[in-house]
Order: C-alpha cells, then structure tokens, then sequence
C-alpha cells in the first residue's frame, strides 16, 4: 500500500522537529518531497475505495467541499408535534441529575394500547352504559397484568402454546387492581388478550427484540443482540487462591461480627420486654396493694406505690460514682420491688432527700462543665489548629495545668484534680482492660508532636513530624492515625539506632506557635482522663463490644505496643508482627 | 487505492470467470451482478433482495463503489436487461461452506445448510480484507440466485433454486483457491471471534439479512429519518411503513396508537443521566448502560440505522454513552452521542459515535469528538476512535485532527519552536498514530536535507484562516463537570 520510498531514517516519535512554513523551505522543493501515499485510514478495507469517500478524501486539505451524499431526513408532515410532546420543558439552574429509568420515568402501564386494542375497547364501551366504561388507562393495566402473569407463569409460552388459564389471571388481577369496578371488566379483556395471543403465536403482544437463547442460530440471527458478554477470565495462580482465600475469610469475619452484633440486639430487645413486664406487674401488685391498704385502711403515706425512693437507696449506701449508666437503673429499678416491695421498711427520709439533691447538684455542675468544655473546645478548635487533631495531652507537659484549670468553673468531681496533679494515675486505673493498649503505651515524650531533622541520601534535608499521641477515648481515627505515625516514624531513623533527638514544637509554622503560646489550654485537656475512665468502663463492657472488632482492636494495640517497644529499643523478634501495617505507609512527612 | 475507484467503476471484478448472461426480470435472482440505473447513470449493482409489491417486482440493489446507505429498491424498469448479468459464482458457495464452523473437513461436502450458509457473508468480508482488498469477490458471494421471487424474510429458500447456468455440481473443483488462502480465511476468523469477544463493540453482522435495510421510515421527533442500515428492531417492524420512537426514552413503536398512548405516559424531557456539560449551545449527558439498560439499548438500536459497523452483538453494560442534547421548550433533543467502553483494552476513548441525520453538517460532529478528546485530557489518557472507521466518521476525525493539529503547529511556528510528534500528542490526547497518519495525510511531515520536518502548506493555513472566520462553536473545556468514573474490581471480575 505505502508507495513510499523508505531511504531515510525512521522518525522517531521523541525526536523535536523544525516546524516550517512552506515558504521556510524552498517551494519548489516542498513540492518535490511531498509525494503521494497511502495512510491508513481507518476505515473498513473494502470501502476504502468508495466513490464518494476517495472523492471527499482528495477534498480533504483542498477547499472542496466533497460531501458524501446521505439519504436525507425531512420534517415530518404526518406528527402533529406539539400534540405528542405537549409538556414545556423547564430547566433547572444547576447541572441535570438524574439516574431514574425509563421504566420508572414512565407514569402508567407498560403496557400500550395498539389501533386495535383501541377498536375493541371502543366497541367494548360503547356496549355498556357511561359509568361501566373502561378507560384506556385501566384497559392497559389489565392487559399488563395479563402479559406480566403468562411472561411469568409460562415463559415458553410461545414455544408450548400454553395459555395461562382465567383463573390464575384473576389471582393477579384482584391482588393488582384494587378497584372492583375494574376487576369486573378483567374476564371479558381476558378473552380478548387470549384472541390476541393466538393471534401472534402466543408471543407477547408487545413487539419485542430477540434476546439469546444460547442456540446456535442464535449467532447466525442478526436480529438477535445484546448478548451477555463473557466474563473475563481471571488466571488461576496460588496466590491469587490464597487471595480469595483472605477475602472469603475477611467477609466470614465481618459476617460474624454483623451477626454477633444482631444477636446482642437481639438480647438487648429481648431483656427490655422483660423488663416491661415486669413493670407492669409491678405496677398490677401495686394496685391490688393499693386496694387492699383502702380495704385494711392502712394509712401510711403512699411511698411504697413510687417507684423513686427504691430506686436512690442502692445508689447511696455504696459509694457509687456520681453519674449512674443507664443501665444501673435498669437493674435497680427492678430489684425492689422483685425482692421487698411489700416491705414497710421505706418510709425515709430526709437523708434520702438531702442526698438526692447533692447527687443532682453534682450532676448538674457535671454537666456544666462538660458544656463549658464543649464551648471550649470548639473555639480552641476552629480559631488555634483545626487541622491536626486536638493536641492535648502534650500540653500538660507544656504549662501548669493548674492555670488553664482556673478558667474553667471549678467542678465538684474531684478527678479532673487528680489528673492534673498526677498524670500517670488514670492510665494504671486502666491497665487492666486489654482495650487500652493503644494508649497505655503513651509515654510521656510521645504526647508530643515530635520533629528531628535528619540528613538524607544526597545531602537532602529531612524534618520529620510526629503529631503527638492522643488518648483513647477519643473517636478511633485520631487513634488510628497515631498508631501510624508511629509505625511510621519507626522505619525513619536509618541514621542511628538511638532516640533520634525529638523537639518539643507544636508545629512548623512559627505564627502558630506564637498565637498557641498566648491561648489558654482547653478545659477539655484538664477533664479528658476522667472522661476516659468512664468510656473505657462503657466500652469495656463485653456487650457492647462485637468481639471481632475487640480482637481487632487489641490486635492494634498490640502492634502499637510493639511498635513503640522497637522505636525505644531498636530491632527486635517481634518486627514481622507490625510490619504488614507500616507497608502501607507513606514514609515520612516532609516540609512544604 | 487505484484512481479508476474515483470513476465510479468497478475497481475490481470477480475473482474467477464469472458466468454471464442475459437475464430476465423472472430469472434475475438474488446474488446476480446486474446493471442498473442510479442518478441518471447505469451502475453495476449487486441484487441482495427481491420482493413483489402492488406495483410489480422489486429488487434490492447494493451499487458498486456506493456506499451501502445508498441501496435502494429499484423497480424491474431502472434494470437494464439488455446488459449481460454476471451470474454468482457457485465456488463462492463451496469456499463459505468449507470455512464455516468444520472448516477443517474437507471441501467436498453436501450442499450447505442454512445455518452453515449463513456466515459466510462475514467470512468473506474478512477474507476479501486478508487475501485481497476488493469489494466484488465480497459481495458477490451470495446464495446461487433462484428463479422464485421472494420477500426479504424467506432469503434462505433462494439456496434451493437454481440458476439456468451452474448448478450446485459446478462447486466440485476448487481449482483457483489455494489452501493457504483458506487458512488464513479461518485464521482471521478466529481473530474476529476474538476481537468480538474481548474487543469493543464494532464489527460488522455477518450475515446476508443484515445487509439490507429492514426499516424504511422513523417519525422521530420533529423529523422523518430515512433509515441508512439495518437494525435489529423487532422482525414484524420489517412490515411497518413506519416505525414511531419516542424522542425522548427513545422506545420504538410500529403502532401509531401504541406511540401516541406512550407519549401520554412519558415523561422524561432529557437523556436520563448526570449533565456533565452545558453552555448556551448543547449540552452532554453521560449514561451509564448499565444503570439505564433500557435507554441505552434504545440509543443504540436507533444508531445502528445509521451506522453500518456497529454491531448491537452485546449488551450495553459494559459502556457509558456521552449524549449530546440541544435544549428547546420542548425538553433536550438527542442530537448524537458517542459511547465509550468503561475499560477499553486498546486505549479508546470512542466506540461509537453519531450525530443524528437532522443535525448532520452542522458542526455537531466536530463537538463530539472535541468533547471525547476533552475527557481524555481530564483522565489524563490518549484516546483513539475504534476502528473501523465509517467514512462519515474518517471525514470528521480527519477534519478534527487536521485542524487541531494545524493550529498547534501555527502558534509553534510563530514561536519558532520545534516540536516531537509526542508532544503534539500529549497536548492533544491524540495517540502519536493518529498525529502521524494526520501529518502524512496533510502532506506535511517532509524529508529534507537529512532531517524530517514539518512544514505547514499556505494552502492549508488559508483555509484555516478561512474556517475560523465562520465562527464555529467549540466545547468549553470549564464547562465541564466530570471526573472520571472508577469502576470498582468486583463490578470487572463480575463482569458487569
Ligand atoms: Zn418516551
């Protein structure tokens, strides 16, 4: 096909070439070099040579305009336009979305009435009085339902001639059609939609394209299209199977868990019906107590009828902490009246009253704090940093935390006091639950966001950051993140395997070190470890933990854990354990 | 590829000696070569179909060098009778058959079957294109004529007839068709299955049926469209003198009452998917054929009448279909569209493309394929159509590619800068192909003095000049909101 004479050089695709306009180089010379040849074009090889493609072709570059000549469309003289697309078109303002299918765009039955149909139903209705006619609309709904019905209780219809019988119609009508005064009409459309069908080879009526049938005229059939297209293929290796293994693992884990965590719902639900149960058979016991005071005439006041009293005495006789879970009153609520509730014993008392009221005092202030806290921390929030997590811990380290404490109204629970004095104190309180981890590994000098500058390959200068830890009880992201970073940070001394040198900075930018220095420290710090406790007792809680996810976590832990022992200690047995997480890592932040 | 193809004549004839007689408008049959008056000019012309109507016989004619939008059904009257007719050649018969599925069998063998006869039309088009690329040999291939008349819908029934001269028993000797020929045959049919297969969406329907035009008129929207190929619509619209499609959800009905009823119960007034662009001119919709397998199908039954290689063989899922629309009282008119496989192996940004006959040759076309380079350029990729190309869509790529290119290499020539063939490609999102096969086309990359250059012709920048001064519209790369959509591992290994 090239006629091309190939004496030069192959032109490589990389290579920068002159670019000319015909007069740069000699005219006549350009004349000479350009030399007919045959591209590729793309087109299908036996209509390369069509008449009017090689003619439009040679127009090509030239100022012909060589049209090929293509059946040309009309205006159509037969539509009445606007009478088939009557509705105007509003448009919105914003780009069009839309994902609804023609099916469900659709207002009405699938089912559309043809020039015949309509004959019938004319003649139909013209036999019966006005208020008997059947409309176009609900014609059409009957024959979907008949067409739906045989496409479903016989798809081989066309080829066994089977007809759905009038009664399995009627079935789907009545639990279709709601209107008595359509159903009445079904029997009669049946007969006529069985005419039609016969009519058609018993195929449905609606004119319909030819799917596969997975014969082998079915290649041959050029009306048959929109096959399903084959899989692809994937190729079968060991570790592609060990691969799908993990997944199918990975997805019977999860399914456990979903399932663990319905199952505890479950008993939750199920434990809250007794529980009403029983309330109201206490409340029965307590009526027929009632009576029977108004029948003896017992005149006591009618504390015993109350739920309130029962309820307090458990709370305060053990040193409880202040603020009861939910779930505390649960039990107790029941346990009176269960074990004594005919017994007169409950008459108190003031000191009953007095403590009430100095629990809701507490609880009050409690609350106050936490809002003032939330107030706090929000505006800490947006205003100072927001984009690293809330850095609290390392600013204990920073300043006296009896300082910021002084900003806030002074809570009446005294842990916040406590934590503040001795740091370390929450943290053992917690050792014992396995959850933990994560954090109890927090020493001191990773509470801090960390920076050292290292010298890389080639002389390239290196700061790397570490965000400081953060407790757990915080939401399990910023837990998550830390324990990255971490890992992270692990792999970066190549220089020693010392402690790199940490510098106690909050971030690069000095504005923010200057605008954090004259801040106060967020009253949420001085709380948090308390909050701590708390949560971690909720979590802890074998119950509202799905096990697989507590394992993870504990895993997680683990691996911090670890993580950090190596960081301190260098190279040790346990590095295979944690290094599948620091795989995914990007290596270390670098400066902007 | 040789210049008489521009006369108008046959480039090429029939590869063996082809029986030649008179004939008569009882015995002409389908598969005879007749000539055949069109615009004024006797026209060598293959029969592809016969059929008796109130007004007498008609005969389907595919025209030498004319493209196949250009068949028509001519009446026994534009045939002329006193030319010889070239009588198909019955080897043709006995090669198909030795091609088909046992094509290992050896050649002599019974008769074909239907089902067996029936690709042959696609193996032959692929053998004209691996042994030699001519156009007769291909279409003349078809079944022995028959003397019966027939309607387009019993075309197998003609292989019974037989024609006055040859029977089934002159297919004996293969004589002029060497082995090697056979099996590179079989090979690139292998190849083509397997391009069906893996391949995107185009290659042409093998057989006879699809060759002609089943649907003669379609009252769409405003408009009245001449149908240009055939399309698999359901059979029984082959009666329809016309067929209704709504403008909208574009659902085809042979039944005017059926139409108008649907109009009443649509109410969709735009493609049913995200518009990802507008200006005050058009806008585009992209559509996932998944998620709108109805409206897709749709699109593309009506596509295929206008173009002949696209093949509806699979379904639409694996595409997404950027619709471009131009907005009225009325809703957003379906202007063209093009589709685009969610993962192309070969690179396409385009598989189909099509601007609707009522909007042809008015720029709709340039748009599109502007806009397919546009999202190339936000994903990032070189795109390239899927080939084969029509020759509508040559015209338009090279008209596209020409002048891009062209208006690249001003601003450098001003500039004084050179440019690698890389380049141009990287800030086209064209492939370094299509740049190349553009520049060889425009004459423009020269061999001079020991370095290859290119050079800009005056007559090429004149008329550059010239276009742009009809102020045509272009897509506005801002407008557009799209990113482009991931499709997760499961939706590929489950195949969509
Ligand atoms: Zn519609």
């Amino acid at each position: 096909m090239t006629t091309r004479k190939v004496r030069y050089k192959k032109l490589n695709i990389k290579t920068p070439l002159p670019v000319l306009r015909e007069h740069q180089i000699d005219a006549n010379e350009y004349e000479s070099l350009t030399t007919e040849s045959q591209i590729v074009t793309g087109v299908e090889q036996g209509e390369e040579n069509e008449y009017h493609l090689q003619a439009a072709l040679k127009g090509v570059g030239a100022s012909v305009d060589n049209e090929i000549p293509v059946p040309p469309p009309q205006k159509s003289v037969e539509a009445d336009y606007d009478e088939l697309y009557p509705t105007p078109y509003v448009e919105p303002r914003n780009y069009i979305k839309s994902s609804d299918t023609v099916e469900e765009t659709l207002k009405g039955s699938l089912y559309d009435m043809t020039t015949e149909d309509d004959e019938f139903l004319k003649n139909y209705n013209a036999k019966r009085p006005g208020s008997a006619h059947l409309s176009e609309h609900d014609f059409e709904r009957i024959m979907e339902i008949f067409e739906d019905t045989a496409a479903e209780s016989a798809p081989y219809a066309e080829v066994d001639n089977t007809f759905v019988p009038y009664e399995l119609m009627s079935q789907a009508i009545s639990h279709h059609i709601r209107e008595k005064s359509v159903q009445g009409h079904a029997k009669t459309i049946y007969e006529y939609w069985r005419g039609c069908r016969q009519v058609t080879g018993n195929k449905s009526l609606h004119p319909s394209l030819k799917f596969e049938t997975h014969q082998e005229h079915d290649d041959m059939d050029p009306y048959v299209c929109f096959r399903r297209r084959e899989v692809r293929q994937t190729r079968k290796t060991r570790a592609r199977d060990v691969q799908v293994a993990d997944k199918l693992k990975k997805l019977r884990r999860e399914l456990e868990d979903g399932r663990q965590l319905v199952v505890f719902a479950h008993r939750r639900e199920v434990l809250k019906r007794e529980m009403l149960k029983t309330d109201k058979l206490v409340y029965e016991q307590r009526a027929k107590l009632k009576e029977t005071k108004i029948r003896l005439n017992i005149k006591t006041d009618d504390d015993d009828l109350v739920n309130t009293k029962p309820q307090k005495r458990p709370k305060t006789e053990p040193q409880q902490p202040p603020r009861p879970t939910p779930h505390n009153q649960l039990r107790l609520a029941v346990r009176p009246d269960g074990g004594r509730s005919m017994e007169p014993v409950e008459l108190t008392l003031l000191r009953d009253k007095q403590s009430e009221r100095q629990l809701e005092l507490l609880n009050n202030i409690e609350l106050r704090v936490q809002d003032h806290r939330r107030w706090n921390a929000n505006y800490i929030d947006l205003t100072a940093d927001p984009l690293p997590p809330v850095k609290e811990e390392q600013e204990q380290n920073f300043r006296p935390a009896k300082t910021t404490y002084l900003m806030t109204p002074p809570a009446s629970a005294s842990d916040s006091m406590e934590v503040d004095e001795t740091p370390p104190a929450p943290e053992k309180s917690i050792e014992p639950f396995v959850f933990k981890a994560t954090s109890l590994e927090d020493s001191d000098e990773e509470e801090m966001p960390s920076f050292r500058r290292r010298v890389g390959r080639l002389g390239r200068l290196f700061i790397d950051r570490r965000p400081g830890k953060l407790r757990t009880g915080l939401s399990s992201p910023s837990r998550e993140s830390s324990l990255l970073q971490s890992d992270r940070w692990k792999y970066d001394d190549d220089d020693d395997d010392d402690e790199p040198p940490v510098y106690k900075i909050d971030t690069n930018s000095l504005r923010q070190m200057k605008f954090r220095s004259t801040i106060p420290l967020p009253t949420s710090l001085v709380r948090r470890p308390g909050l701590d406790i708390a949560q971690l007792q909720a979590a802890n809680r074998p119950v509202a933990l799905p096990q697989g996810q507590a394992l993870l976590q504990a895993a997680q832990a683990q691996a911090q854990a670890k993580a950090q022992a190596l960081a301190a200690q260098g190279p040790s047995t346990q590095v295979p354990l944690v290094q599948p997480t620091m795989a995914q890592q990007p290596p270390s932040v670098q400066p902007p | 590829m040789s210049p008489s193809a521009l006369n108008g004549e046959a480039a090429v004839g029939p590869e063996g000696p082809r029986q030649k007689s008179k004939a008569t408008v009882d015995t002409l049959g389908v598969g005879c070569i007749a000539m055949v008056e069109k615009n004024g000019q006797a026209r060598r012309a293959e029969i592809l179909s016969i059929k008796d109507t109130k007004s007498g016989r008609q005969f389907y004619c595919n025209f030498d060098n004319f493209n196949k939008r250009l068949d028509e059904w001519v009446p026994a009257k534009r045939i002329d009778f006193d030319h010889d007719v070239e009588w198909p050649n019955p080897d043709k018969d006995k090669q198909k058959d030795s091609k088909g599925k046992n094509a290992t069998v050896s050649k002599k063998k019974a008769p074909p079957s239907k089902a067996q006869k029936r690709p042959g039309k696609r193996e032959q088009s692929v053998a004209s294109e691996s042994v030699t690329p001519h156009t007769w040999p291909e279409v003349s291939d078809t079944q022995p004529p028959s003397k019966a008349p027939s309607t387009p819908r019993d075309l197998e029934q003609k292989s019974a007839g037989t024609p006055a001269i040859g029977g089934d028993e002159m297919d004996v000797d293969e004589d002029d068709q060497a082995p090697e020929v056979k099996k590179e045959i079989e090979f690139s049919r292998e190849a083509e299955i397997e391009k069906l297969r893996t391949g995107g969406s185009m290659t042409q329907n093998p057989t006879e049926l699809a060759r002609i035009r089943n649907i003669s008129k379609v009252q769409f929207g405003q408009f009245d469209l001449f149908p240009w190929y055939f399309s698999p619509y359901p059979e029984s619209f082959t009666q329809e003198d016309v067929i209704f499609i709504c403008e909208f959800c574009l659902s085809y009905y042979g039944d005017k009452k059926s139409f108008t009823r649907h109009r009443q119960k649509c109410t969709l007034q735009h493609p049913p998917g995200n518009e990802i662009y507008r200006d005050d001119y058009v806008s585009f919709f992209e559509i996932d054929g998944r998620r709108q397998r109805t409206w897709c199908r749709n699109l593309c039954l009506l596509s295929k009448m206008f173009l002949d290689h696209k093949t509806l063989y699979y379904d639409v899922d694996p595409f997404l279909f950027y619709v471009m629309t131009q907005k009225t009282e009325k809703g957003h008119h379906l202007v063209g569209y093009f589709s685009k496989e969610k993962e192309s192996a070969d690179n396409y940004n385009v598989a189909c493309i099509l601007t609707l006959p009522q909007y042809q040759r008015k720029g709709f076309g340039r748009l599109l394929i502007q806009f397919s380079y546009e999202l190339s350029k936000i994903e990032g990729k070189l795109g390239s159509p899927e080939k084969p190309l029509s020759d509508l869509g040559l015209l338009s790529y090279r008209q596209y590619w020409s002048e891009n290119i062209i208006d690249l290499l001003l601003e450098l020539n001003d500039r004084e800068e050179k440019s690698s063939i890389e380049s141009i490609s990287t800030s086209l999102a064209m492939t370094t192909q299509d740049v190349e096969h553009t520049l060889q086309a425009l004459k423009m990359q020269v061999y001079h003095k020991g370095e290859h250059k290119l050079v800009l012709p005056e007559s090429m920048i004149q008329q550059r000049e010239k276009a742009k001064s009809k102020k045509k519209r272009y897509i506005s790369p801002e407008n557009i909101q799209w990113k482009p959509p991931i499709f997760t591992a499961s939706s590929r290994t489950w195949g969509w």
